[in-house]
C-alpha cells in the first residue's frame, strides 16, 4: 500500500499546486454547470438537457455533448434511412438542405471524379456500411460485398464498370514496351503482379470463359484492393486527441479492472444514504456534520471486514481527522499524488464529477435548491463528495495496480502507463475510409482503373472530402432534411388553412380555456367538433395564479407555477362552513388509516412484527395482488368507494383573499389582495385576447395525470405547474373572476365581464380523460342548466379524445369505439403493469402563438402547443406578445428539447429502459441494483417521439419579433442559436416568414392542397403512424353538423 | 373411489407435464426463430398457469374428500441396478402431500399473476419472448421441485430454477452490471448445487435410492411431517443434512451467501418480484421442510439450522433498515423473514413431536403468507413515491426517519460501526472473496501449477497456463 501520510506528499503539494482554494472552488463551480440539473423526481420539470451549452449554436452544442458526455447527437443513420424509406424524409428535402448549405461550393469538383454535392448526397442518402476493423474483415470474408455490387447500383453503371475493368485486365495481359514513362500509381500498387494475383493466375482462355458474375467479382475485388491501398497510402494521419485520461481510465485499459466500479460500490450507497429523504428507516449517523466529515467518521472505524482495497483507509482517514484536513485541502493534496498537473485540474475534476454525474448533479440540486427539497444538503456537500471520490479512487487505484502487477511505485506514475486515448468520435480509420471510397465508387461508377490512375493529390482531396463529411455531418444533414419535411408540411397547412375565412359562431355558447399543452390540442378540437358553438383558448396551465397551494387533505404545500417562478402567495383549501364536523371525523379516519398503512409498510420490513404480519395477514395480500392485476379497473372502483368514506367532503372553498398587506404563510396572510387578483385575471384575458364577447359560461381547465407504478408520474403533469396538477389554479382563477368586486376593478381597466357570465374551474386528467369541475354547486339556476348540457358535450369530446389517443397505443385495437376507448384509458391509468399509461408530450413538434380562429378546424395530431394571442389587441411595441413568449417559450422549448435528447440517446441523455428502475432515496431512480442516478426520460416515454426541434409559429410581424428578441435574451438565445425553429404568420394575410440564418425569409409553400375530412375521427381512424394535416369540417359552425356521426357511434 | 384416485393421479401428472410442455413450445419456437406473437406467448403461459391452479386445487379437494394425505404417482424407473451390493435405483415419482400441495398452489397462483403482469409490463420489449421462455423454465422447475418425490427430480427442478434465475438477472444483457451480477448469482447457485449433488450421492449410499419417503420415513400411514427417520449411520445422515443445509443456504441467500440477493434486482420488476421476493428464495426453506424429519436426527443439525436462520434474520433486519433503494430494502426484508422461517424449521426439529410438527406447519404458512405479501410489495415498488405522498397527506406531516430504539441507545462509535456494517451489507461479499474465493483459486492454481510441472517433466514444453501470463485476468476473476 502506498503511504498516504502527509510527509511524503507535503512538499510536492506546496510545490506543484498553483491553485488556491478560491481557484479550486471556481473550477468546481464551473464543472458543476455540466451536471444534469434535474431535481427530485417527484417534481419533474422538463428542461433542455444541454442547458449548459445553450449559449452555443444548436449543432455546436450537440458536438460538445458528444465530447463531454459521449452521448449520441442524432438518431442513428439507420433510423434516418428508415424515415427516408417511409417518406418521413424525401430525397428532395436532402437535396434542398444540401444545396442551401453548400451554395456555390456544391459544384466544386472532387478529385475530378464528381462534385461535392453529388458525393455528399450519395453518402447521406444511401446507407454506408462502416464496420469496425473486425466487422469489416468479417464482411469481406463472409458476405457478398466483394461478389455483388450494392443493390442501389443501376444496371448500366454496373455493366460499364465491369466491362471497363475486364478491358483493363485483358489489356494488361499483353506486355508492351511502353514509350511513355508511366508515373507510378498513387496507390503504390504494382499492376502486373496485382492483376495476376487477382485472377489467381487464370489462363487467358480460362478468363475468356469467365461469366459475368465472375467478372463482377473480379471488378469488386480489384476495386477493394485499390481502395485499401489508396486510402492507406494517401490518408493524412490525424493528430491524436488531447482528451485527458483519468488514471481510472488508464488502469481500466491496461489492467482490465474497472476502478470506478469498485469506488462506486462504496460511494453510491453512502451518497444515497446521505441524500436520503426518508426511504431508509435509519438515518446516516453524523449526517449533520456534512458529507465529507460524515464520511471520515464512518471510514475511520477499523475496517477489518472492509473491501480489500480500502483496508487501510481508516489509517489515512484518521490522519485527515487528526490534522483537520478539510475537503478542499484533501483535493489539493490528492491532485499531485494522482499526477494531475495544475493546468489539467479543471479537465480532470470535470471528468471525475461527470463519471458519476447523476449523483453529483443531485447533490448540487439538494445543496442549491434547498427550498424545494424536504431535506436539503448543507453547503459544500459537492466539494466533500469530490474529495471523498478522489480519496477512494487513490486507494482503489493503488490496490488494483499492484494486484494486477502492472505498476509499482508512486501513484502519479499510473498516468505514464502506455494507454491509447479514446479515439475522437466519428473519426474514420484508414480501412473505413477505404470502405467509403469502395462504396462510393460503386454508387458513382468509378472503375478500379480510374482510381488506380488517380494522382496522389486527387486521392488526398477525395479522402479529405470523405473524412470531412463525417457521420456527425451526415446525420446533421439528415436531421435538417427531416425537420424541413415536417416544417414544410406544417407551414403549407398553416398557409392553406389561414386562407380560409373563419366564421365565428353566434351566439357563443361557451368559452373553454385550457393549458397550452399539446395534449389539450386534441381535446379542444373535439370539443369544437361536438359543439361548434364553443370557442377554445389556450394559456399556460397555471393561469397566472402562481401560488403555494395546500389542499384540505394535503400535508404539504405544493408550488403551482412554472419552475423558474418562485410564488409569493399561499392559498389553502378549506372545508365549507357546516361541514367541519364531518371533516374532522374523516380527517381522523384518514389519519388512522394512514398511520396504520405506514406501520404495515414499515413493519412488513421488520423482523418479529414482519413475521406476524407475513404469516397471518400475508395470505390476504393475495387478494389485492390478484385483483389489482387481473381486474385493475374494478379494483380501482372498489377502493375509490372505500376512499370516498374518508375523502374530503366535496364542499370546500379556497381561501383566496388576504387581509394583511403583505402575502405570506401565516393565517392572515394567506391569499391575494383584490388588486392582485384583478391583475391575474386581466393578464390572462389580455394575453389570450379574450377581452370581450364573453359567453355565459367560461370554463378554465387545468390538467394533470395519474398513473400507477410510475416513478416519473410527475413528468406527466402540467409543465406550467412545474410537474404538479393544475386543477387548483383553474379553480382559483374562476373564483377570482366570479367575484363582483374583482369584475369592477377589471371594468375600470376596460374589460367588462357581463353579470350573466360565469367562470367554472376544472381539472382534466390527461391519463384517464376525466374532467372534474369545482364549485359547481355555486352556479345559479339558468347557468347551471346550460353548464350540465355543456358537460354532456364535454364528456362526448373526452371520449373522442380518448379514442384519438388510443390509436397510438399498440396494445389497443384500432377498431375501438369511443366508449371502449374511455374504458381503455381508464384501465391504463389504474393498471399496475402498464408501462405506458399515456404518451405524454411525445411527438410534440409545434408551438403556435396566435388567434385560434386561424388554426381552428386544423387537424394537428396532438403535436402542437396552442397559446392564444391576439395581435390586434396588442400594444404597438408588442408588450403582450413579449410576456406571452416569456412564459410559453421556456416551457415548450424545454419539453421539446428534453424529448429530443432523451429520444436520440435514451440510455445516455435519457434514463434508459424503465423496467429495471429502482427508486432510491425518494429522489430519483437507479437502473437495477445499483447505478448512477438516472435523469431524463425513459425509453418507453419517447419511443414514438419524432425528434425534431420545435417549430414556433407566431402570429406577428418580423419587425415586432426582432424587437422582442432584442428585449429578451433567453428568447433570443433559443432562436438565434437555433434550439427552436421559428416562423411568423402575418396577422393580416396568409403569408409566413421563416427564420433562417438570422433573417426572416418569406416562405413559399410547396403545396396549397390541404386534405379535408368530415371529422377528426374520419381522418385518423384505422392508422397508428404519423397523420398529416387536414382540415376538419365538423368544427366549422353551421357548415357541418356532426349529429349524424355521433348518434351512429354512441 | 378408485375413479377419484385415478383422477387425482391424472391431475398430478398434469401439473408437472403442462409447464414442461410450455417450456417445449416456447423453447422450440425460439430455437427455430419462429417468433410467436406477444399475445400467443402470454396467453399460452396464462393458460398453463390456470390449468395448474385448477389441477392442484382439485387435487387438494380430492385429498380432503378421500382423506388421503399422501398421494404419490410413480412414473417408472429410469435406472435400476439389481445387484444387491450396489442396490441403486432412480425413480420418477411425484408426491402430493400436505407440504407440496399448498406450495404447488402458491407457485401456480403467483406465476399466473406475474405472467399476467408481465404481459403488459414487457409489451414491446425486445426480450419479451426470452423473458417468457425463461419464465416458463422457472415455473416448470419450481413445480418439479415442489412435487419431486426423489432427490434427483428435485435436483433437476432446482437446476432449472437456478439457470432461469441467473439468466433473468442478466436479462438486460446490454449493460455490464446485470451480466456481472447474474454471473455472481450463478456462481453461488453452482456452489450450492455442488453441495446438493454430494448430498444426493450420499443419500443413495445411505438408502439405496433418492426417494424422500424412504429417507424421511414416510409410509402410507405416516406422511409429512410425521415421518420418522430410521437411519443407523447417524454420522452420514448429519453430513447429508449439512450438505443440504449448504444447498438451502445458497438458494435462500442465508448468511454468508446473502450478498447475491440485492444484486439480483437487475431484471425487470416482475422477475425480481417472483424470483427473489417470492418463490425461488423460499426454495431453500422448502428443501429443509421436505427433509425436515432428517433434521431431528441430531442436535448438531437442528442447532446449525437455528443458528443459520437466526444469524440471517438478524443480519438482514439490521441491513434492511439502512437501505436507501426500495428493491434492496425489500430484498433484505424478505431475507429477514426467510431467516425466521429457517429458524422455525430448526426449532420444529429441536422440539420434535406433535409441537414440532405444528411449528413446521407454521413455517409452511409463513412461507405462503410471506410470498404473497412480498410479491405484492415488489410489484408495487415503483409506486413508492406515490404511496409516500399519500401517506404524508393522510398523516398530515412529512415522513421522516423513525429512530430505532435499540440503535439510538447505542454509544456513538458503536452506532457508526453498526451502521457501516449494515450499509456495506455485512461485508459478506468481501468475506466470501477473501476467505473463500481467493484461497479456493489459490489452491486450484497451485494444483494446476503442479500438474503443469509434472507434465513438463514428462513430455517437456507445455505452454503456460493463461493465468500466469495474464495477471489482469486473474485479478478480474478473483472478483467475480
Ligand atoms: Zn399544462
Amino acid at each position: 500500500m502506498v503511504d498516504f501520510s502527509r510527509s511524503e506528499g507535503g512538499d510536492s503539494q506546496s510545490g506543484s499546486t498553483s491553485h488556491g482554494d478560491g481557484d479550486l472552488l471556481s473550477i468546481i463551480q464551473h464543472a458543476v454547470h455540466l451536471l444534469p440539473s434535474q431535481g427530485p423526481i417527484s417534481v419533474f420539470v422538463h428542461h433542455n438537457t444541454l442547458h449548459a451549452f445553450q449559449h452555443l449554436p444548436f449543432f455546436t452544442a450537440l458536438r460538445r455533448g458528444v465530447e463531454v458526455y459521449g452521448c449520441e447527437p442524432f438518431l442513428s443513420e439507420e433510423a434516418f434511412h428508415h424515415k427516408l424509406a417511409d417518406g418521413r424524409i424525401r430525397l428532395e428535402d436532402i437535396e434542398q438542405v444540401l444545396s442551401e448549405e453548400l451554395g456555390a461550393h456544391g459544384e466544386d469538383k472532387i478529385a475530378g471524379l464528381t462534385t461535392r454535392f453529388k458525393l455528399r448526397l450519395t453518402m447521406a442518402k444511401d446507407p454506408l456500411y462502416l464496420g469496425s476493423g473486425e466487422e469489416l474483415e468479417w464482411q469481406i470474408a463472409e458476405t457478398q460485398i466483394l461478389k455483388k455490387m450494392r443493390s442501389e447500383v443501376s444496371g448500366a453503371t454496373r455493366k460499364g464498370m465491369v466491362e471497363s475493368t475486364r478491358h483493363w485486365a485483358l489489356r494488361q495481359r499483353i506486355p508492351v514496351e511502353t514509350t511513355i514513362s508511366e508515373e507510378p500509381s498513387a496507390t503504390g500498387i504494382d499492376l502486373a503482379p496485382f492483376l495476376q494475383e487477382l485472377s489467381f493466375g487464370a489462363s487467358e482462355s480460362a478468363m475468356d470463359r469467365w461469366t459475368e458474375h465472375r467478372w463482377e467479382e473480379f471488378c469488386l475485388t480489384a476495386l477493394w484492393k485499390v481502395c485499401v491501398a489508396g486510402a492507406k497510402r494517401n490518408r493524412r494521419e490525424r493528430t491524436e486527441s488531447a482528451r485527458l485520461m483519468r488514471p481510472c481510465d488508464i488502469l481500466k485499459q491496461v489492467a482490465g479492472e474497472d476502478v470506478d466500479r469498485l469506488v462506486n460500490e462504496l460511494l453510491i450507497p453512502f451518497t444515497a444514504a446521505f441524500l436520503d429523504q426518508g426511504l431508509s428507516q435509519w438515518s446516516l449517523p453524523g449526517r449533520d456534520l456534512g458529507f465529507y466529515e460524515a464520511f471520515l467518521l464512518h471510514a475511520s472505524q477499523t475496517g477489518f471486514l472492509a473491501e480489500r482495497w480500502f483496508h487501510d483507509g481508516n489509517v489515512h482517514v484518521r490522519r485527515l481527522q487528526a490534522e483537520n484536513v478539510s475537503a478542499l485541502d484533501l483535493i489539493h493534496e490528492l491532485l499531485p499524488k494522482l499526477g494531475i498537473a495544475p493546468e489539467e485540474t479543471e479537465e480532470f475534476l470535470t471528468q471525475t464529477l461527470l463519471s458519476l454525474r447523476g449523483w453529483a448533479g443531485m447533490i448540487w440540486q439538494t445543496e442549491t435548491q434547498a427550498s424545494r427539497i424536504a431535506r436539503p444538503s448543507p453547503q459544500g456537500t459537492l466539494v466533500g463528495f469530490l474529495a471523498v471520490k478522489l480519496l477512494l479512487e487513490c486507494h482503489a487505484l493503488t490496490y488494483v495496480a499492484k494486484e494486477a502487477g502492472v505498476w509499482t511505485g508512486s501513484l502519479a506514475d499510473i498516468r505514464k502507463l502506455p494507454a491509447s486515448p479514446q479515439p475522437l468520435p466519428y473519426e474514420l480509420t484508414a480501412m473505413q475510409c477505404a470502405s467509403v471510397v469502395f462504396q462510393m465508387a460503386q454508387l458513382l461508377g468509378w472503375s478500379p482503373e480510374t482510381l488506380y490512375h488517380l494522382p496522389r493529390r486527387d486521392w488526398r482531396a477525395l479522402l479529405a472530402e470523405i473524412e470531412s463529411f463525417s457521420n456527425f455531418e451526415r446525420r446533421r444533414l439528415l436531421q435538417l432534411a427531416y425537420e424541413r419535411r415536417y416544417r414544410n408540411q406544417a407551414l403549407d397547412a398553416f398557409t392553406a388553412h389561414a386562407r380560409k375565412p373563419h366564421v365565428a359562431a353566434t351566439p357563443v355558447r361557451a368559452q373553454v380555456i385550457t393549458c397550452i399543452d399539446d395534449r389539450e390540442e386534441s381535446l379542444r378540437r373535439h370539443i369544437e367538433e361536438v359543439a361548434p358553438d364553443v370557442e377554445t383558448w389556450g394559456a399556460p396551465g397555471f393561469f397566472s395564479v402562481a401560488m403555494y397551494y395546500k389542499g384540505v387533505a394535503d400535508a404539504l404545500e405544493t408550488p403551482l407555477c412554472p419552475g423558474n417562478v418562485r410564488p409569493r402567495h399561499w392559498v389553502h383549501e378549506e372545508v365549507a362552513n357546516g361541514f367541519e364536523s364531518s371533516d374532522q371525523l374523516r380527517r381522523k379516519a384518514r389519519k388512522v388509516v394512514g398511520k396504520l398503512s405506514r406501520h404495515l409498510h414499515l413493519e412488513s420490513r421488520s423482523m418479529t412484527r414482519g413475521a406476524i404480519l407475513a404469516t397471518f395477514l400475508g395470505p390476504f395480500a393475495s387478494v389485492p395482488l390478484i385483483s389489482r392485476i387481473l381486474f385493475p379497473l374494478q379494483t380501482a372502483r372498489v377502493s375509490e368507494v372505500a376512499r370516498k368514506l374518508m375523502e374530503v367532503p366535496s364542499a370546500t372553498q379556497l381561501r383566496l383573499e388576504r387581509a394583511t398587506p403583505e402575502p405570506g404563510n401565516e393565517p392572515g396572510q394567506i391569499g391575494f389582495s383584490p388588486q392582485e387578483m384583478a391583475g391575474i385575471i386581466e393578464k390572462v384575458l389580455r394575453d389570450t385576447g379574450l377581452t370581450s364577447n364573453f359567453a355565459s359560461l367560461v370554463l378554465l381547465i387545468g390538467h394533470g395525470s395519474s398513473s400507477q407504478n410510475n416513478p416519473h408520474e410527475s413528468a406527466y403533469n402540467c409543465g406550467a405547474c412545474a410537474g404538479s396538477r393544475g386543477g387548483p389554479n383553474a379553480r382559483a382563477f374562476a373564483q377570482m373572476a366570479n367575484d363582483p368586486r374583482i369584475r369592477k376593478l377589471l371594468a375600470d381597466q376596460g374589460i367588462v365581464i357581463p353579470e350573466s357570465t360565469w367562470f367554472v374551474g376544472g381539472y382534466h386528467n390527461t391519463c384517464n380523460d376525466e374532467i372534474e369541475f369545482f364549485d359547481v354547486d355555486k352556479l345559479s339556476e339558468p347557468v347551471r342548466k346550460s353548464f350540465f348540457s355543456l358537460k354532456e358535450k364535454l364528456d362526448e369530446a373526452l371520449a373522442w379524445n380518448a379514442l384519438e389517443r388510443c390509436r397510438k397505443f399498440e396494445s389497443a385495437p384500432l377498431t375501438l369505439t369511443p366508449e371502449e376507448a374511455i374504458r381503455q384509458v381508464k384501465i391504463r391509468s389504474e393498471d399496475l403493469s402498464q408501462a405506458r399509461p399515456e404518451f405524454n408530450h411525445a411527438t410534440n413538434a409545434i408551438c403556435y402563438v396566435g388567434r385560434r380562429e386561424r388554426t381552428r378546424s386544423l387537424f394537428l395530431d396532438r403535436r402542437a402547443f396552442l397559446q392564444s394571442y391576439d395581435p390586434e389587441q396588442d400594444t404597438p411595441d408588442a408588450s403582450i406578445l413579449l410576456r406571452v413568449l416569456q412564459a410559453a417559450t421556456p416551457v415548450a422549448a424545454g419539453i421539446s428539447l428534453e424529448y429530443y435528447f432523451s429520444c436520440v440517446d435514451p440510455a445516455g441523455y435519457g434514463c434508459g429502459n424503465k423496467l429495471p428502475h429502482n427508486v432510491v432515496s425518494l429522489l430519483g431512480v437507479m437502473e437495477g441494483a445499483q447505478s448512477d442516478l438516472r435523469t431524463g426520460l425513459s425509453s418507453q416515454m419517447v419511443e414514438i417521439h419524432e425528434p425534431i426541434r420545435i417549430l414556433f409559429v407566431v402570429e406577428t410581424t418580423p419587425e415586432l419579433m426582432t424587437s422582442i428578441m432584442d428585449r429578451d435574451t433567453n428568447i433570443r438565445e433559443l432562436i438565434q442559436n437555433e434550439w427552436v425553429q421559428l416562423a411568423l404568420l402575418d396577422p393580416n394575410s396568409s403569408q409566413l416568414h421563416l427564420y433562417q440564418a438570422g433573417a426572416f425569409v418569406p416562405y413559399r409553400p410547396e403545396s396549397s392542397q390541404l386534405p379535408v375530412a368530415g371529422s377528426s375521427y374520419e381522418w385518423f381512424r384505422g392508422w397508428r403512424g404519423d397523420m398529416g394535416f387536414a382540415s376538419v369540417l365538423a368544427s366549422e359552425p353551421k357548415t357541418f353538423r356532426k349529429t349524424s356521426r355521433s348518434k351512429e357511434v354512441f | 373411489m378408485l375413479d377419484l384416485e385415478f383422477l387425482s393421479q391424472v391431475l398430478a401428472v398434469t401439473t408437472v407435464v403442462t409447464p414442461l410442455m410450455l417450456v417445449g413450445v416456447l423453447g422450440i419456437a425460439s430455437l427455430f426463430s419462429r417468433r410467436l406473437s406477444e399475445r400467443v406467448t402470454s396467453r399460452l403461459t396464462q393458460f398453463v398457469g390456470a390449468t395448474g391452479i385448477v389441477a392442484s386445487v382439485v387435487i387438494l379437494v380430492l385429498m380432503l374428500i378421500t382423506g388421503s394425505r399422501h398421494n404419490h404417482v410413480t412414473l417408472g424407473n429410469w435406472v435400476i441396478l439389481n445387484d444387491p451390493s450396489l442396490h441403486f435405483h432412480f425413480t420418477f415419482k411425484i408426491i402430493f402431500d400436505r407440504l407440496s400441495v399448498p406450495f404447488a398452489i402458491l407457485i401456480f397462483v403467483l406465476c399466473e399473476v406475474i405472467a399476467t403482469f408481465a404481459r403488459h409490463y414487457l409489451h414491446r420489449e425486445t426480450g419479451f419472448h426470452r423473458f417468457f421462455l425463461l419464465f416458463s423454465i422457472f415455473q416448470a422447475g419450481m413445480i418439479l421441485t415442489a412435487v419431486a418425490g426423489t432427490v434427483e427430480m428435485l435436483f433437476a427442478g432446482w437446476e432449472m430454477v437456478g439457470l432461469s434465475s441467473a439468466l433473468l438477472v442478466a436479462y438486460f444483457q446490454n449493460r455490464a452490471a446485470p451480466v456481472r451480477n447474474g454471473l455472481r448469482v450463478w456462481i453461488v447457485y453452482r456452489f450450492a448445487d455442488a453441495a446438493f449433488l454430494l448430498a444426493a450421492i450420499m443419500l443413495h449410499h445411505l438408502s439405496g435410492g433418492g426417494d424422500f419417503d424412504v429417507l424421511t420415513g414416510v409410509t402410507n400411514l405416516q406422511t409429512w411431517p410425521e415421518g420418522v427417520v430410521e437411519i443407523t449411520e447417524t454420522g452420514t445422515a448429519i453430513l447429508v443434512g449439512y450438505l443440504l443445509l449448504i444447498a438451502a443456504a445458497g438458494k435462500s441467500a442465508l448468511v454468508p451467501f446473502s450478498g447475491w440477493l440485492p444484486r439480483a434486482m437487475e431484471g425487470p420488476t416482475p422477475s425480481s418480484a417472483i424470483f427473489y421476493g417470492a418463490l425461488s428464495v423460499h426454495l431453500g426453506a422448502y428443501l429443509l421442510l421436505r427433509v425436515s424429519p432428517v433434521l431431528v436426527v441430531s442436535p448438531w443439525l437442528w442447532g446449525a439450522v437455528i443458528a443459520l436462520g437466526l444469524a440471517t434474520a438478524m443480519f438482514a433486519a439490521i441491513t434492511a433498515r439502512v437501505q436507501t433503494d426500495i428493491k434492496s430494502a425489500l430484498s433484505f426484508a424478505a431475507l429477514t423473514q426467510i431467516g425466521l422461517i429457517v429458524t422455525e424449521i430448526g426449532l420444529g426439529a429441536a422440539i420434535g413431536g406433535r409441537i414440532g410438527q405444528l411449528i413446521w406447519y407454521f413455517a409452511l404458512s409463513h412461507i405462503i403468507g410471506h410470498a404473497c405479501l412480498r410479491t405484492l410489495q415488489f410489484i408495487r415498488a415503483p409506486s413508492l413515491l406515490k404511496d409516500y405522498g399519500q401517506l404524508e397527506n393522510a398523516t398530515g406531516s412529512r415522513l421522516l426517519h423513525r429512530p430505532i430504539l435499540f440503535t439510538s441507545s447505542l454509544p456513538g462509535p458503536l452506532q457508526v460501526r453498526l451502521y457501516r456494517f449494515a450499509l456495506e451489507r455485512g461485508h459478506l461479499d468481501t468475506l466470501l472473496t477473501r476467505f473463500f474465493v481467493t484461497p479456493f483459486l489459490k489452491l486450484f492454481r497451485g494444483c494446476d501449477r503442479i500438474e503443469r510441472a509434472w507434465a513438463n517433466l514428462l513430455q517437456g514444453g507445455v505452454p503456460d497456463s493463461p493465468h500466469h501470463s495474464e495477471p489482469s485476468h486473474q485479478q478480474s476473476e478473483s472478483r467475480t
